[in-house]
This record gives structure tokens, C-alpha cells and sequence, in this order.
């Protein structure tokens, strides 16, 4: 049985996409089988980010609406084994998801993946409480501002209410908060929420934290998840997230403001 | 919110207020049947039978023209004074407005006007019955309430083991007790009961309500905000101290 893994915040623009394509890259690089989902019918671009946009030919859609079968929908990974991409349909009503239909695919997902990754839509109507209602876990992604962390407060209250778990009184969603677009600097300056303000408004575990990186602009234009960039400081942040998304105890990083020395000031310039 | 009238000094003044309200919510629009049950309610619970007022709420009747001032005149029999009606179409606030009633547009549009987010379906929204409750009901809420949910007390006590967070709501028809911090919405002695307090361990609420009489955010003393404090009614007016 897999494990079903939602990434989701209400807001839209935050990192989902970005979020579920690097932990579902990371998951399969350290050998389970995973498959990530598009659920952002109409603005799909999971498979952007993935670099496999050129090899759609059928998505969720169509495999809800029996006009082909998963095997055919889904796409294989050229750089990792284990991961496959399921896409969304970028011509369809949105609509056309129906419950059941999500139902049943991620029922049959289930028999075969380690992992199934559902990268949700912004906001809190259908479309995120779709992606939302099967997930055994939760990754909340949220940036360092109030109305993100508002929002990431919003769906956590869904979660708790509006998913199968809470509908049929099983044990509630494990829900994980990962903090993303972390900019120290901005923080020590005040311009953003700290994160200790972000944990303590959210209550729940911190899973991982990933700053405000080059790298990622970089990786998802070359449709490289940056979990492959392990020079950069999103890669090894999303690599250490996928360590404790397996139980593994690691210690936080780039979360310090680092003050830099007079000279570097003077000849290194302000603000990236 | 309602309006109040203050006699002293000049003819008078607008106040805010949000008083607490029974609202009768038809599910049928046949006068007789309200009848019948009203005077079936009238005999067992007659103490609640004085003039109480009451908002006819008609969001759950799909019909457009109503028999109101039949429904109207049965519920005075029955010593239920209706002052407003709530949802309905367009005859239907017509015809309110017609026999000197208020007209609320239904609750769900308001949520929505007044909320950013409107929750979607609020868990727990509060349910004046018509009956009066006799026992005292008490409840302890575990964990954090957040953005767009609702917790509600409202025959006693609510106890939050958490933090209220902006955006949420607690409501009691007692004291409300949040051991956290308090971000939303808190509203006590929702059914009139000047003696409920609020208590909070950090001090941070939109909103603080005792009896209908409210405080907003901009309004509390700044040194307050994020301390221990107890909230009670003193005159109409909001008192917040500190707790040692
Ligand atoms: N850690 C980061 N550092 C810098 N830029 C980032 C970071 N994470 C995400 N971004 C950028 O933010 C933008 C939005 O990211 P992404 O598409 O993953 O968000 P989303 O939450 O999926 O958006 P939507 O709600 O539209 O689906 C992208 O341009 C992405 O490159
Ligand atoms: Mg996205």
C-alpha cells in the first residue's frame, strides 16, 4: 500500500509544484517507487518542471474517463528509475475530475507505488479538496509572509475536517510544514515572518526548510527537479526534507542569517 | 449587528452591538403546522414564551411569496415577537419591509461578504434552538482552531486547549477560556449573559465580545496585546486586565 502525500497551501505561488517535484525525486533516488500526480487541471506544469512535457500524451483525465489506461498515461522518469509523472490535462473543464474517478486511480496507484504524490491546485475549493482528500500526509507549503501562513492555517483546518481520514474517523492526516523562499536576511531585517513565528501560528511538525535559491528558477527552467542539484542550497534543503519524510533525524539548515564581514560588504555587493 | 438606542444626552446615539438572537428557521411556510408546533412548545416551555424576539429565517423554503403576516400574527399568539426575516427572494423582503420588519440577506451570503475566505461549511455553526437549556454544556476544544473554523459553546463554557488563530471563531453562551494564544474571534455570554468573561493566556484577538457589546483589535490598549488577561463587562464597556 502506498503512502499517499499531499503538497498543498492555499495560496498559489508558493512552491507545491516545485515542493512535489523535488520530494518526489528525492523519494525515488533513495529507491521507492513514486509517482507524482498533477492535480492543477488548466494550468498544468508539473510536467515543465519534471522536463517531460514533450512526452504527454494522455493525463489524468483522460484515464478518469476510461479513455486510457494508467500504464498509458503515465510517464517515465529519463533520469530516475522509480519515479513516474502522471500529468494534468491542459484542455479540460476541471470539472471532469470527479471524486470517484480520483478514487479509483489512486486506488490502483496504490497497489503498485511506494509513494503517491498529489500535487494540488492553489486555493481550497474542489480542486485542492480533491487532492487533499485521500492523503494520509501533508506537506503544507508555506512562505515566510502572513497571508501564506494564513492560508497554510486554512487548509490545515480542512485537512482536519474535509478528508477521507477525518470523514471515516480514522487516525487524522500526518501533517508536516515546509517552509519555503526562506530569505534570512529579509527575515533579520523584519521584512518577513521568522520562522519560529511561521511554527508557532501553524502548530505542526516542521519537516523541512528551503531558502530563497537561484538554483530553483534555474532547475525548473531546464525541467530538472533541483533535488538533482545537490550543489545548491534548495537541493541539499529538499534532501534533507526527504531524510525526515523518511523518519531520519537531520539537523536544520540554512535558516541562519549569515552577517557578512565589512569586506565583503564593501566588495561584494548588497542584496542578491 | 444591531442597533441601539441610548436615551441620555442628546435624543440619541448609534451603538454597535451584536445581540444574542433566536432564530426560527421554517422549514415549512404553512401557518397552521407552525401553529400546531408552537403551541406544543408553548406548553412545555413556557418561560421562553415572553415576547422573546425572533428572526424568521426562511432560507430553507423554496417559495417565493410567503403567507408573513399570517405567519407573523401566529407567531405573536404564541408570544414570539418576529422583528426581522432572514433569506427569501425579492417579495419576500418586499413584504418584510411591508409589515415593519428588518430583512437579513441569508447567512451564507453574509459570511461571505464578511470574511476574505468563507467557510465552506462551518463544523459547528451556533444553533439558538427555540428551546430554553436548562443543563449547563460545557466543552473543551483540544488543539489549535484555525483560520475558518468555528467553535461553539452555546448553553456553557467553551475551553480552548490551543490557540485561536486569526481568522478563527470561539463562541460560548458562557465564559470562553483559551489556553494559548488568542488571534480570531472570541465571543462570550452569547445569549446575553453580562457576567461571561473571556480569558486568555496571550492576548492578540480581531474581535472580543461580552453580552454583545465588542471591542476590535484597534481598539485595545497596545501595552495588552500578548499578555495574560481576563476580559469582563463593566457598563457596556469592555474591561481587560491583566492577569497575575
Ligand atoms: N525556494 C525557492 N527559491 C526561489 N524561487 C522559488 C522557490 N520555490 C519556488 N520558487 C518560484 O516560485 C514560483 C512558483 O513556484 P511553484 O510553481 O512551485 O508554486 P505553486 O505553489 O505550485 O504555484 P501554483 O499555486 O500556481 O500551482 C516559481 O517561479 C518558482 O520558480
Ligand atoms: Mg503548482
Amino acid at each position: 500500500m502506498a503512502k499517499i502525500i499531499v503538497v498543498t497551501s492555499g495560496k498559489g505561488g508558493v512552491g507545491k509544484t516545485t515542493s512535489a517535484a523535488a520530494i518526489a525525486t528525492g523519494l525515488a533516488l533513495r529507491g521507492n517507487k513514486t509517482v507524482v500526480i498533477d492535480f492543477d487541471v488548466g494550468l498544468r506544469n508539473l510536467d515543465l518542471i519534471m522536463g517531460c512535457e514533450r512526452r504527454v500524451v494522455y493525463d489524468l483525465i483522460n484515464v478518469i474517463q476510461g479513455e486510457a489506461g494508467l500504464n498509458q498515461a503515465m510517464i517515465r522518469d529519463k533520469r530516475v528509475d522509480n519515479l513516474h509523472i502522471l500529468p494534468a490535462s491542459q484542455t479540460r473543464d476541471k470539472d471532469a475530475l470527479s471524486a470517484e474517478g480520483v478514487e479509483k486511480v489512486l486506488d490502483a496507484l496504490s497497489k503498485d507505488f511506494d509513494y503517491v504524490i498529489c500535487d494540488s491546485p492553489a486555493g481550497i475549493e474542489r480542486g485542492a479538496q480533491l487532492a487533499m482528500y485521500h492523503a494520509d500526509e501533508a506537506v503544507v507549503v508555506t512562505n515566510p509572509e502572513v497571508s501564506s501562513v494564513r492560508d497554510s492555517d486554512r487548509i490545515l483546518g480542512l485537512l482536519s475536517s474535509k478528508s477521507r481520514r477525518a470523514e471515516q474517523n480514522l487516525d487524522p492526516v500526518k501533517e508536516h510544514l515546509l517552509i519555503t523562499r526562506y530569505d534570512p536576511e529579509r527575515v533579520s531585517d523584519g521584512d518577513m515572518l521568522n520562522l519560529e513565528d511561521i511554527q508557532e501560528i501553524l502548530a505542526i511538525n516542521l519537516i523541512g526548510l528551503i531558502p530563497e535559491s537561484e538554483a530553483v528558477l534555474r532547475a525548473s527552467n531546464q525541467g530538472v527537479p533541483v533535488t538533482h542539484d545537490m550543489k545548491s542550497d534548495a537541493g541539499q534543503a529538499y534532501t534533507d526534507t526527504v531524510s525526515r519524510l523518511l523518519g531520519e533525524d537531520v539537523p536544520l539548515r540554512f535558516h541562519e542569517y549569515q552577517k557578512k564581514g565589512l569586506l565583503s560588504r564593501m566588495f561584494g555587493g548588497g542584496r542578491r | 449587528m444591531s442597533l441601539n438606542v441610548d436615551r441620555a444626552g442628546s435624543a440619541f446615539t448609534f451603538k454597535g452591538g451584536m445581540l444574542p438572537m433566536t432564530v426560527m428557521e421554517l422549514i415549512s411556510a404553512d401557518p397552521e403546522r407552525i401553529r400546531e408546533q408552537l403551541a406544543g412548545k408553548l406548553s412545555q416551555s413556557p418561560a421562553f414564551f415572553q415576547h422573546t424576539p425572533v428572526v424568521l429565517s426562511v432560507e430553507k423554503l423554496d417559495e417565493p411569496h410567503l403567507a408573513l403576516e399570517r405567519i407573523c400574527a401566529v407567531c405573536r399568539a404564541h408570544k414570539l415577537l418576529p422583528v426581522a426575516v432572514r433569506g427569501g427572494a425579492d417579495p419576500v423582503k418586499q413584504s418584510a419591509w411591508a409589515l415593519g420588519l428588518g430583512w437579513f440577506p441569508p447567512q451564507e451570503e453574509r459570511t461571505r461578504a464578511l470574511e476574505s475566505v468563507a467557510p465552506s461549511a462551518p463544523a459547528e455553526a451556533p444553533q439558538p434552538t427555540p428551546e430554553i437549556q436548562g443543563a449547563v454544556g460545557s466543552r473543551i476544544h483540544r488543539g489549535t482552531v484555525r483560520s475558518g473554523q468555528q467553535v461553539s459553546a452555546p448553553d456553557g463554557d467553551l475551553v480552548v486547549l490551543g490557540a485561536v488563530n486569526a481568522g478563527a471563531e470561539v463562541l460560548a453562551g458562557g465564559n470562553v477560556h483559551v489556553y494559548g494564544a488568542l488571534r480570531g474571534r472570541a465571543l462570550a455570554g452569547i445569549r446575553g449573559d453580562r457576567e461571561a468573561s473571556i480569558f486568555c493566556h496571550e492576548l492578540h484577538g480581531e474581535l472580543l465580545s461580552l453580552a454583545g457589546n465588542y471591542k476590535r483589535l484597534e481598539d485595545i490598549d497596545p501595552q495588552l496585546l500578548g499578555k495574560a488577561v481576563q476580559v469582563r463587562l463593566n457598563d457596556d464597556q469592555l474591561t481587560i486586565t491583566p492577569l497575575v
